[in-house]
């Protein structure tokens, strides 16, 4: 018998043990479970309360309407998405217009110019851009970007503009394309581009002609989640573009086909779904309004697009990567 | 037979410009965005600091007694001539050029506003050129032992103020019983289990622990008297940090030093928080930060006296207060015109005002550190424990590994949502549903938990899945369960990793604004919140409800520096990221 005491015992408080294993094993898939839950609750508090606006204005005429006045003191309740969409599509575009081309740039002089030492220079550098709040870029735009602008190239701007806003979504959303776009261009292999060598081609040829033609699927999703960071884009315009939802107005051009001035979008104070929905929560949150409801509606319209988005891009990545 | 020949023609020719064109381009590309950034950078110290008002002799005077002493330690650190010829023509080249160049665009072209070319040489040559010179005397050994103190002087005084916030909101009479009752006999039947190698006692003080917990909290309304706060804070804080303090530099060396790096920041620290009410500071928050300060100074201190190698650059705090001290006494005596900043003690202890000049950012100060507290705690528990269940527990094929597919897929879409959604469902979840209130701290910190989760989660995951397979199969040869592997290999392994995805993570939740103003966050609160659940403003709100006064005191002054005071605490985090980064890289 004293052998097995001095033996080690194996057996000694099994259940102990496994009781402990399973408490841990249980807590961790717990936290797993959260966030499938936070998918679940994001779409369920979006839902519920969108269907009861919804019961209240019918979806078309708010898909449809030119007005948004959500303010019932201010006359005619109206909820009509389309000045902000204009809104939004702008400042979106406006930003790519801006990041899309850096960004890729950046990418291409980061994965074939760069030495490596600028290399690990330049790349903890541009991640700051993403990471300055952006309520501070807001800030920059209203106080230094729109004050420099309406001196020298705008006199006509006004304070609050969807211009200096776009700049700076734009400077905001550079390190998505670069550093995405760079890892896809780093994976191609130095084979192709040996080849390229090979073959008589320049730096700029290899760059151009094969480097980015190879990793197009991954520029191309680092495209779309820029262009969704835009679209969700809410405090730079917040401070920096204001807060009227208008319509610009339709010019016609000789053949009938309508179109907008962009300096009249450009230079004049806008309205995106975003500072719509800050708009009403900066105001009244009683809950149970229809204002209050129609937050909702605009979070889920951006939720889905923002989502849709980001698995587009998935999709492009995973189905048109090129294997090597 | 004409496009034959334009081919043929363009065969084989290599066009030089195109190339060297494309190759700045694409370099002027990647620097445009920060080029830009900079600018607006420099702009905004310059107005929250007043500095476009500020004299040339001023800024000579402590160019004089601050930056040109700290330059040569650094100097004498690096002790490469090359490097100091380098820094030598770099500041002087830079001061002529500076001088031409600003000088003839000011005549020629357009005059720059709330610029002069003193400025512009301090922020275009002389920064750049101070940070390149700190970061090449770090590498040696005088510059890391004085970045190495100022580093913990700096970070002590800001996690005894942190500390010392959290009591603002946290009844520190409970933490008081807990800690008597709990905390500190759990830790002694560990220490001595530990000590004994008696498991008994090791298992035993988890349950003790808890139980002490729960006491505390039923005694707190039992119990009617006790201590004052100071004597609670020195009880519960300043007295274990002492211990550990002495045990770390016990472990080391002699007892007698032991006895003195425990003691004598102890000693400092109480007589610090009893002196503080006579100078007007808070007592309990100072005896907290000198304990802080003192504690890993005096271990830092022994070290390096004990390892005899760069105990100079111990000088290097003394320097810079030399510095301060010597310029602030010419300025006063000489009567140099100094700036009147916004930024100053008063802007971080004082309430909001309508008034500019006594503006503050106190509360709003406050209650952000309250939320990243609560959001770090939340956060780094969640993230952890998903980033272990999906990398240790979890395979990677069969019906549980599409399981797990669907889990990162849906962690990397909860990365990809717009913030000001998530706010929403802190306003439809936390507020209405489950009754936490509009804009309380509570719902901002579980609203911004959630916000950041994905990225905790995918940081953790790189950093778990860098730990090498092959000290698990170790483990496991051992015998070791699936937690004893995690718990004992994978977790301290990859914690450094961890931590620092944490941190870059938290640095994102306390410049976010917009879910805050869903959840019915105040913009302007004039004390600091009192409790979880009273209403709270945090620093960004505070900057956009300023940024929206018409006045220009407010928009060029208070608001830049609230966007600095912001600023330099997301450069604290993230710079204590990378030095946990760099120091996990060079251990491995």
């Amino acid at each position: 018998m004293t052998d097995s005491t001095e033996s080690p015992d194996l057996q000694r408080r099994s259940g102990l043990r496994r009781l402990k294993e399973g408490t841990y094993g249980g807590f961790f898939a717990a936290c797993a479970a959260i966030t499938l839950l936070t998918t679940v609750a994001i779409f369920a508090t979006l839902l519920s309360d969108a269907v009861v606006f919804f019961a209240e204005v019918p979806i078309i005429e708010f898909l449809t309407s030119t007005n948004w006045s959500p303010n019932p003191a201010g006359g005619g309740q109206s909820f009509g998405i389309v000045p902000l969409l204009i809104g939004t599509i702008v400042v979106t575009v406006t930003a790519a217009f801006i990041a899309l081309p850096t960004g890729t740039l950046t990418a291409i002089y980061l994965s074939e110019y760069a030495s490596p030492n600028a290399r690990s220079i330049l790349k903890p550098l541009l991640e700051i851009l993403a990471g300055i709040p952006t309520v501070v870029y807001g800030y920059f735009a209203l106080v230094y970007i729109t004050p420099v602008l309406k001196a020298t190239l705008f006199p006509e701007m006004s304070t609050f503009n969807a211009l200096s806003a776009s700049i700076m979504v734009g400077i905001m959303t550079i390190p998505m394309v670069s550093s995405i776009s760079e890892d896809a261009m780093s994976a191609v292999p130095d084979e192709l581009r040996q080849a390229g060598y090979g073959l008589g081609a320049t730096k700029f040829e290899v760059s151009t002609g094969i480097v980015v033609p190879a990793s197009i699927s991954g520029i191309a999703s680092s495209y779309i989640l820029a262009v969704s960071r835009a679209i969700g884009e809410t405090m730079i315009v917040v401070v920096a573009m204001g807060a009227q939802a208008r319509m610009p107005a339709v010019g016609e051009t000789l053949f009938g086909i309508p179109y907008f001035n962009p300096a009249d979008v450009l230079l004049d104070s806008g309205m995106t779904i975003t500072v719509a929905m800050v708009q009403i929560a900066g105001g009244d949150l009683t809950g149970g309004t229809i204002p209050y409801d129609s937050m909702f509606a605009l979070g889920l319209a951006l939720f889905v697009v923002t989502l849709v988005m980001n698995v587009f891009s998935d999709i492009i990545a995973e189905r048109y990567r090129e294997e090597y | 037979m004409a496009t034959d020949n334009a081919n043929a023609d363009g065969f084989g020719e290599v066009s030089r410009v195109r190339g060297i064109l494309f190759e700045y381009l694409s370099l002027g590309a990647s620097v445009a965005g920060l080029v830009a950034l900079g600018v607006l950078l420099v702009y905004v110290a310059i107005d929250a600091f007043d500095l476009a008002s500020a004299s040339p002799g001023w800024l000579l005077t402590y160019f004089l007694t601050l930056v040109i002493p700290f330059l040569a330690f650094c100097l004498y650190s690096a002790d490469d001539s090359a490097v100091t010829r380098r820094v030598l023509v770099v500041l002087a080249g830079g001061l002529v050029a500076v001088a031409v160049i600003f000088t003839a665009i000011e005549a020629f072209v357009v005059t720059i506003p709330r610029l002069s070319w003193q400025l512009t040489y301090l922020f275009v040559v002389v920064a750049p050129a101070t940070a390149y010179l700190a970061y090449v005397g770090s590498h040696g050994r005088v510059g890391a032992v004085g970045f190495g103190l100022l580093g913990r002087l700096v970070g002590g005084t800001a996690i005894g103020l942190a500390v010392g916030t959290l009591f603002l909101v946290f009844d520190e009479l409970v933490w008081f019983l807990a800690y008597t009752l709990g905390v500190l006999p759990a830790a002694a039947l560990y220490a001595y289990g530990r000590r004994r190698d008696a498991g008994r006692a090791v298992t035993a003080a988890i349950p003790v622990g808890l139980v002490g917990l729960v006491a505390a909290v039923f005694l707190r309304g039992v119990v009617r008297t006790y201590p004052s706060d100071l004597i609670i804070y020195l009880w519960t804080l300043a007295v274990p940090i002492a211990a550990v303090g002495a045990l770390v530099v016990d472990a080391r060396g002699s007892r007698t030093a032991a006895v003195a790096a425990g003691g004598v920041p102890l000693a400092l620290a109480i007589a610090g928080g009893f002196l503080a009410g006579n100078v007007g500071l808070p007592g309990p928050t100072t005896l907290i930060v000198i304990a802080l300060t003192g504690v890993p100074t005096a271990i830092y201190v022994h070290r390096v006296v004990d390892v005899g190698d760069g105990t100079v650059g111990l000088g290097l705090p003394l320097l810079l207060a030399a510095g301060v001290i010597v310029g602030a006494l010419v300025v006063e005596a000489w009567g140099v015109p100094a700036p009147d900043p916004w930024l100053d003690v008063s802007y971080v202890t004082e309430a909001p005002s309508r008034n500019a000049t006594e503006a503050g950012l106190y509360p709003a100060i406050v209650g952000s550190v309250i939320i990243i507290a609560l959001v770090a705690v939340l956060s780094f528990v969640l993230g952890v424990g998903t980033s272990v269940f999906l990398e240790e527990y979890m395979p990677e094929t069969g019906v549980l590994g599409s399981l797990t597919r669907l889990l990162q897929i849906n962690i990397a879409n909860l990365a990809a949502i717009p913030s000001v959604v998530y706010g929403l469902l802190g306003l439809g979840l936390f507020a209405n549903l489950l009754g936490f209130g509009y804009g309380t701290a509570v719902t901002a910190s579980l609203t911004l938990s959630l916000l950041i989760l994905p990225i905790t989660i995918i940081s953790a995951q790189e950093a778990i899945r860098s730990v090498p397979d092959d000290l698990r199969r170790g483990s496991d040869a051992m015998g070791a369960t699936r937690w004893q592997t995690t718990k004992n290999v994978v977790l301290p392994e990859a914690l450094p990793g961890i931590l620092t995805g944490t941190i870059l993570a938290l640095g994102r939740a306390i410049g976010e604004t917009a879910p805050l103003i869903m959840i019915g966050a105040a913009t302007t609160v004039f004390s600091a919140p009192s409790s979880l659940f009273s209403r709270f403003s945090a620093m960004p709100m505070q900057i956009y409800a300023w940024a929206g006064f018409p006045q220009a005191e407010f928009r060029y002054g208070v608001v830049a520096a609230g966007v600095i005071t912001l600023l330099i605490i997301l450069i604290g985090m993230n710079g204590t990221a990378i030095l946990l980064r760099n120091r996990a890289e060079r251990g491995s």
